[in-house]
């Protein structure tokens, strides 16, 4: 170990929405006036080189256009602004012919095993051990607890690290991901983490064993093979891309449910519809709302002129809230038709982990509804509400249930 | 009415999401490219979803003569 490490109880989530400089209660109002009355909206953004031109964008059609249209928009921008913290290769910022090498070789890891082995004989020991600490209890504050921890972890063992090493992980992690508020300290975490791979990713390499790490080391594409760099810059995206956001999402879900006994009992007594309350939880609170693109040549998007440099901002929270595809698409409803959202992205940066978390979201619920009978949000909960404008989860997550006897 | 579905396997990238919301009808080879293996593996309005769903828009499908997704 290479820094001292703190308890877990140490950490302040509610720490990332200070992050969040424009944080709001709830922006959805303002974003529903902006996709009638502003669907293209210009604003301030940051490149590489400092302030650039950016514009906005809020309606379903226009962002999922955007995101497919990766030919105009490019995703080096999200690069520029991660390197420091990612290295070189991050793959949700590389653009075509890289991305589409890297992906399909960091992917023939992720398809190796399949989910149903990741679900029962990784996933839902980690659920069920952070539910072993409340579960004599009768009640939890489920974001503490549960939801903020345990994406982390799964993290961890799918890399197949030691143990011991999950505390420090966990550390380095958190760092990483509060990133905005404390960029000092994400970098020096990240250059720790890395340090700590190199040691990993050596003895993988001399001992393969059945997890990503080895998986990484082998990955073969008719002779193409990673870089050790491009391992490492993967390794470090997936905490913030696959454990800040399966967080949030799974708070958020539980939010919906918990807000609505009757549509928590149904997911109770039929746990088949899990499937779509993930996929309602994330439509109606995506935990990430926006990405960012920037225009390689001039373009137009909704009649409005995009000049070449310009930044293009997709926002995710306001096009799966609107309402020419979705009725009262305000609403948290897991009985509405199915129709795809772009929660995970779309285009050839689809989310490489939606796979994994939409089985960790549903992993954690059922354990939860499993494992504390008549589970229900504390009554004397102090404002519980879900939080943010770039990012969004509840505060908090009290919850009571019974205890069996 | 079993519908004609096409891939075009320039365009796949292999994201799954076919084989996630349409399980008997689309799977990944290999190379973790999609391939229908059942025309009608799954219930229509769930095949339709996939080919919506389909991040590069790599799934045809038509129903009779009617291109459909
Ligand atoms: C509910 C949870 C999640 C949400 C909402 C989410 C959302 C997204 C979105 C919106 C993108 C596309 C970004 C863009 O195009 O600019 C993306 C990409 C990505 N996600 Fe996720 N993600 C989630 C969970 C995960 C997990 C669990 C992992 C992995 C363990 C993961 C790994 C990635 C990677 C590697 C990319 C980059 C893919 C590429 O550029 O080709 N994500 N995610
Ligand atoms: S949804 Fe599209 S890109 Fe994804 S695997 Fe299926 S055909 Fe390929």
């Amino acid at each position: 170990m290479t820094s001292t490490s703190q308890p877990i109880a140490h950490w302040d989530p509610m720490e990332q929405f200070a992050a969040d400089p424009r944080s709001v209660r709830d922006p959805h109002p303002e974003l529903a006036r902006r996709r009638r009355e502003q669907p293209v909206a210009p604003r301030a953004a940051w490149g590489a080189a400092g302030e650039v031109q950016g514009y906005e964008l809020y309606r379903f059609e226009d962002c999922a256009a955007v995101l497919r249209d990766n030919e105009t928009f490019s995703s080096e921008s999200i690069r520029a602004g991660m390197s420091a913290v990612m290295g070189p290769y991050p793959l949700v910022g590389m653009d075509e012919p890289e991305h589409r090498r890297l992906r399909s070789l960091v992917a023939q890891a992720f398809r190796h095993k399949t989910l149903a082995h990741f679900e029962d004989d990784l996933v839902v020991p980690v659920v069920d051990e952070m539910v072993d600490e409340f579960a004599d209890r009768g009640n939890a504050e489920l974001v503490r607890e549960l939801t903020y921890r345990y994406p982390v972890q799964v993290i961890a063992v799918i890399l197949g690290l030691p143990r011991d090493d999950y505390e420090q992980f966990h550390h380095w992690a958190s760092a990483i991901i509060s990133v905005a508020a404390r960029p000092m300290e994400a970098i020096r975490s990240s250059s720790e983490l890395k340090q700590y791979l190199v040691g990993v990713l050596d003895d993988r390499r001399s001992h393969p064993r059945d997890d990503l790490v080895s998986d990484l080391v082998a990955a073969d594409l008719d002779g193409e093979r990673l870089g050790d760099e491009e391992i490492f810059s993967f390794l470090r995206l997936l905490l913030p891309a696959g454990a800040e956001t399966t967080y949030r999402a799974t708070g958020n879900l539980l939010f919906g449910l918990l807000n609505d006994p009757v549509q928590l009992d149904a997911v109770r007594t039929d746990r088949s519809l899990l499937t779509q309350a993930v996929e309602e939880a994330i439509r109606w609170e995506p935990p990430l709302l926006i990405t960012s693109r920037v225009a390689v040549h001039d373009a137009e998007i909704a009649g409005t002129e995009i000049p070449a440099g310009a930044q293009v901002i997709p926002n995710i929270g306001s096009a799966n809230r609107d309402e020419t595809r979705w009725d009262h698409a305000e609403e948290f409803d897991l009985q509405r038709e199915a129709k795809p959202v772009i929660s995970f992205g779309v285009g050839p940066h689809m989310c490489l982990g939606m796979h994994l978390a939409r089985m960790e979201m549903r992993a954690a619920v059922n354990r939860l509804v499993d494992r504390c009978p008549n589970l229900r949000l504390d009554p004397a909960a102090d404002d519980a509400h879900i939080h943010g404008e770039t990012f969004r989860s509840p505060t908090q997550l009290p919850v009571l249930f019974d205890v069996a006897a | 009415m079993v519908l004609r579905i096409e891939i075009d396997a320039t365009r796949c990238m292999g994201s799954g999401n076919c084989s996630f919301w349409a399980p008997g009808t689309f799977d990944l080879d290999d190379d973790g490219l999609a391939f229908v293996k059942d025309l009608a593996g799954d219930p229509e309005d769930k095949i339709i979803l996939s080919g919506q769903g389909c991040p590069t828009q790599a799934i045809a499908i038509w129903r009779d003569d009617e291109r459909i997704v």
